[in-house]
């Protein structure tokens, strides 16, 4: 304590910049990982908290998937014993001119027993139900969403329904708290068989909520409602559901991580290069240290110790920081889901985990110790005789280079070892490790060599400024290679992550080449993936008749479990499919396939779907549907992206057969030849669009609206370039933070022999670009290796898709101006830092 | 219409005076009737002195365990049509189905909600069945103001544990039921007004007091109307769609 008091402190306080700069990358690793983190349990959370509100006292629920199904079911469920209570729900999401609504469709006289509607006005509505339950227009509501739409009873909503617009009108306000705080209060209560006509579900119910007699157990309950209504059900309790939601958020989270853990990387590097240039700024005052009878474990620990200081200092700040950008981050994830899933999540509190900020803590602190270890060994094993001679150490020894690049070609020798072994993930990801290990243990002497290289360009461009700058890179390897490492590193994970959104989006737009062709296509909503409503198949036959028009093709997409993951099932006439959008197979016969598929023989696979499930060609597939078992084999894989977690491609008929559901989500049309694209669409709007809810895109819309998708996708990944980036900056402002310090000298019997001030300044930002221009060069060459394993975690990991290997030579071109730039900025300060000092004091120093 | 309004009339049968199920037996043997028809008015006075009033028109074929019966809301007019249809069995509970012509939609109505209140009054769903004396198990109390105080306990599924009737001895009439559930008292259900309607005693004012919710029901009887001429295929599923 005395040590840190007497040593540290002034050195910290004197080099205060520097200090809060070597604790930027711990900062932002952190806030990565806390924000992210935290905005994905958040969001779940908020997912549990609707559910369980919603639940209510059900112990039981009962669903077959998005179809959903038959009616009938209620009955048979309703004549078991052991059932106390049983009430059909449906639900689903609505926008409306007051906002998004989560509508919970139930039968009133029976879901009381459920959930409790605690109503103001003396319970207007339901001591009524009779009007509520005769006129389909009645709606509950909440307090809080009526008074932030300026609601009272009686009030009249609009909404898009299958039907046109209509009127519902607000029939009891519930009080705030239990079902009323679901979902944010963006919850409206109707009546079940009125909302089966507003969604169009038919005689469906999306599931059955089920309370049990006193003293049946749930194990009992289950088996005796497996036993009533067979197979094809899951009957679950109500904590069950959300798993699509959890899978979608553990790819953010890995993302995330990844981004996180590759921040902290780079903090560590700044950390190193800092403490590694401290140590030998402080050689003289560890020799006195030492000569006055400290020991190795003493100066050990002391460097140790500050290293700590820094890290939890920079995990605080990192933590505060997370917290701040989790709310953004939530309400984007939140977002994102309900485009994707059609369930929307509202804004919510913030939730930090319990374990979260002691990880957080415990991975910024492991961080910057292991940073600091062999600083802290270097200084403890200082000389003290001398360190107390003047003179500069800043050249690395040729033997710690030496065992440096020895180290390096193992590393990397290993790593290619592992290329050929990559079916084994825990092989592979070592791979990967070395990989990055070898270049950063090459890095110096890569640093060095370029270095040496731009020499010539520096002095051509500026003969004397050019040429100190290059000579300052090559004289302080151990003041540049750190920076150059960090920066190296970040400019690796921007081109991966570019590579990988330029190799998605040229995947994505191969695919929708073939697969989205179709003219037209009509849907219940502007987002071709919300499936809150559906069309009945009639109007097909309603859509055929329109002049123009040459074929329709009735497409049925719901969510199903398949090996309990939520899998997308596309129904539709295959045979007709193939005529015109034939997906290129990845396994299989391409004939034969469709073929199979279009009798009702099989399924297609998507790739995504394959590799995700281990599924492989011929396999059985056996998937619980409310009419019994469906078992098809895998008669072919098929490159689709229609879904994250994979896609099945079956006959139309086989869906009906098993989900006995005919309705359709979306009809793709193709017109007849010499047919105008808008004279039919608005023909079709003219026909159907004023007595129901329906909407025309073209093929254009809708390729834009696939494409806005995935740039929402990616808009995480470029927050996570811009983190790479300003690392990267921070790392440059450090690093010549640190060597303006170092050269006072130098800089000072530069001016004295005249130089000037100008001179210098542009000697400083040379040196900075050079810096910039090294891990450019760098950068630019480990990202083409990054990139390589990035696709190969997505392909393994992420998305289950070989979306192919293409290097960004955009983004390299772009990163350049933007590293030199920002190169030239971050030296700004320390050469005005540099021209600014006494003349006498530099000369002095040291 | 319930249960209990139908065993209003009573004969004089002093033979029977003693065993409880005999009495029963002998009121609803004076309360049998081929068909009924009546008019309804219905007050319901809830919390903060609300009143809402229903009117209905009630039909019924047969007599208790053998019989079907029809109530469709004809005012006020955002409920007309809505109708309601029970088919009384002999040897179990009632099915029960629900017309609701607005959205054109018939629904069952689920044994485990037939405890619920219905349609906002302070009848149940169950208070609107009838069943046969051989559905329960009788037990003579005492007498109480020139009635028979008689405990009835359902042999199958009822939201009730118990009920409480006052049984007059002169003319087979029930004047007064208390119904307990697991809670205890649930209603209490008054008859008065009594008139003789082809020979059969029947109350025109049944009031319901709902215990726990403390709000009353006022049932008044127009146009009544036994043995007429009903068929049987009006009391159907279908026949409901069809009226509307």
């Amino acid at each position: 304590m005395i040590l840190l008091r007497l040593i540290s402190w002034p050195y910290a306080r004197k080099y205060l910049l520097r200090t809060l700069l070597t604790t930027a990358g711990i900062v932002l690793g952190v806030a990565v990982f806390v924000g992210m983190h935290t905005a994905n349990e958040s969001v779940l959370a908020a997912f549990h908290q609707t559910i369980d509100r919603i639940a209510g006292q059900t112990q039981i629920q009962i669903s077959a998937g998005e179809p959903g199904f038959s009616e009938d079911v209620l009955e048979k469920v309703q004549n078991v014993s052991e059932v106390r209570a049983a009430s059909p729900v449906i639900e689903a999401t609505v926008s409306t001119d007051q906002g998004n609504l989560l509508i919970l469709g139930v039968d009133m006289l029976g879901d009381r027993s459920l959930r409790t509607y605690d109503l103001e006005g003396a319970d207007t509505a339901l001591d009524d139900p009779l009007v509520f339950l005769a006129q389909p227009d009645s709606l509950i509501v909440t307090r809080s969403f009526a008074d932030q739409r300026g609601l009272r009873a009686n009030s009249q909503i609009p909404m898009k329904t299958m039907d046109g617009e209509r009127v519902f009108t607000v029939r009891g306000i519930m009080k705030p708290g239990g079902l009323a705080s679901a979902f944010g209060g963006n919850l409206a209560v109707m009546d079940i068989y009125a909302a089966q006509k507003i969604f169009g579900r038919g005689r469906r119910f999306d599931r059955i909520d089920v309370a049990l007699q006193d003293g049946v157990t749930l194990e009992q309950g289950i088996a005796k409602l497996r036993s009533a209504i067979g197979p094809g059900f899951q009957i679950e309790p109500p904590s069950s559901r959300g798993q699509q939601f959890e899978a979608t958020s553990r790819i953010y989270a890995l993302a995330s991580d990844i981004t996180s853990v590759f921040a902290l990387f780079i903090g560590m590097f700044i950390i190193y290069n800092t403490f590694a240039i401290a140590v030998t700024q402080r050689r003289a005052e560890i020799g006195i240290l030492r000569a006055l009878g400290a020991t190795r474990g003493q100066i050990r620990t002391l460097f140790l110790t500050e290293s700590a200081i820094t890290g939890l200092v920079g995990t605080l700040a990192g933590v505060a920081f997370g917290v701040a950008m989790a709310r953004g981050m939530a309400g984007y994830i939140g977002g994102l889901l309900e485009e994707v899933y059609g369930v929307s999540q509202s804004g919510g509190n913030i939730e930090i985990a319990p374990w979260l900020i002691p990880a957080a803590v415990a991975m910024g602190l492991a961080t910057s110790l292991i940073a600091a270890v062999i600083p802290a060994r270097a200084a403890a094993f200082v000389d003290p005789v001398k360190a107390l001679q003047k003179g500069s150490f800043q050249s690395l020894g040729e033997g710690e280079s030496g065992l440096r690049r020895r180290w390096a070609i193992v590393c990397a020798v290993l790593s290619v070892i592992a290329l050929a072994l990559t079916r084994d993930t825990l092989v592979f990801y070592a791979g990967y490790l070395l990989a990055v290990l070898a270049a950063v243990l090459l890095a110096p002497a890569m640093a060095l060599g370029l270095a040496r290289a731009l020499r010539p360009l520096l002095a051509r461009i500026r003969p004397v400024e050019g040429a100190l700058a290059a000579d300052s890179l090559i004289q302080g390897p151990r003041r540049t290679s750190g920076t150059v490492a960090a920066l190296m590193l970040s400019l690796a994970l921007v081109i991966s992550l570019g590579g990988l959104a330029r190799s998605s989006y040229n995947s994505l737009s191969e695919w929708m080449r073939i697969a989205l062709n179709p003219d037209l296509f009509v849907t219940t909503a502007e987002s071709v993936t919300a499936r809150t409503f559906v069309f009945p198949a009639s109007l097909g036959e309603g859509l055929r008749a329109i002049d123009g028009v040459g074929e329709v093709q009735l497409v049925r997409s719901v969510r199903v479990l398949v090996r309990n993951t939520p899998i997308m099932v596309v129904a539709t006439d295959v045979g007709s499919l193939a005529r015109r959008a034939k997906l290129p197979p990845v396994e299989g016969d391409s004939e034969e396939m469709y073929r199979l598929t279009a009798e009702g023989k099989g399924v297609l696979a998507s790739e995504n779907f394959a590799r995700l499930q281990g599924v492989r060609m011929g396999e059985m597939l056996e998937i619980s549907a409310p009419e019994g078992t469906l078992k098809l084999p895998v008669v072919g894989i098929v490159r689709d992206f229609s879904d994250q977690q994979g896609s099945l491609l079956m006959q139309r008929e086989v869906f009906v057969k098993y989900w006995r559901d005919d309705s359709v989500n979306v009809f793709r049309i193709y017109l007849k030849p010499g047919a105008k694209e808008a004279e039919v669409r608005q023909r079709i709007l003219d026909a159907f669009g004023s007595r129901q809810r329906l909407f025309v895109l073209t093929n254009r819309d809708l390729r834009n609206y696939v494409i806005r998708l995935t740039d929402q996708w990616f808009g995480l990944t470029y927050v996570q370039i811009a983190v790479a980036v300003l690392v990267a900056v921070l790392g440059i402002v450090n690093a010549l933070t640190v060597s303006i310090t170092d050269r006072r000298r130098e800089i000072g019997v530069l001016r004295a022999v005249g130089g000037t001030r100008q001179q210098v300044r542009h000697t400083v930002w040379m040196e900075a670009m050079g810096v910039g221009m090294i891990g450019l060069i760098l950068g630019l060459a480990l990202g083409a290796i990054q990139l390589y394993y990035s696709v190969e975690i997505a392909r393994r990991d992420l998305i289950g898709i070989d979306i192919g290997y293409s290097y960004p030579v955009q983004t390299a071109l772009a990163l350049a101006p933007v590293i030199l730039f920002a190169a030239f900025l971050a030296a700004l300060g320390p050469a005005e830092s540099a021209v600014r000092g006494s003349l006498v004091e530099a000369l002095e120093y040291e | 219409m319930n249960r209990l309004t139908l065993l209003m009339l009573a004969i004089s049968a002093s033979a029977f005076a003693q065993d409880p199920r005999q009495i029963i037996e002998e009121v609803q043997k004076r309360t049998r009737s081929n068909s009924q028809r009546y008019a309804g008015t219905l007050e319901v006075m809830g919390g903060e002195s609300r009143i809402a009033i229903k009117k209905w028109v009630f039909e019924r074929l047969g007599s208790f365990g053998q019989s079907k019966a029809v109530l469709r809301f004809t005012a006020p007019a955002e409920v007309k049509g809505v109708a309601l249809l029970i088919v009384n069995h002999p040897d179990r509970a009632s099915d029960q189905w629900m017309w609701r012509p607005n959205i054109g939609r018939d629904q069952r109505i689920a044994l485990q909600d037939r405890s619920t209140r219905f349609f906002g009054t302070d009848f149940s769903f169950e208070d609107l069945e009838e069943r046969d004396v051989d559905q329960f198990d009788f037990k003579l109390l005492g007498d109480e103001g020139g009635a028979w105080k008689i405990e009835s306990r359902p042999r199958k599924s009822s939201q009730y544990t118990h009920s409480i009737m006052w049984v007059k001895k002169d003319n087979y009439t029930i004047t007064k039921v208390e119904a307990y559930n697991k809670n205890g008292l649930a209603r209490v259900i008054d008859y008065r007004d009594f008139e003789q309607v082809k020979g059969i005693w029947t109350a025109r004012t049944t009031e319901v007091f709902d215990v726990g919710r403390k709000s009353h029901t006022i049932l008044k009887f127009d146009k009544l109307e036994y043995d007429l001429p009903l068929k049987d295929d009006e009391f159907t599923v279908q026949a409901l769609r069809r009226e509307s």
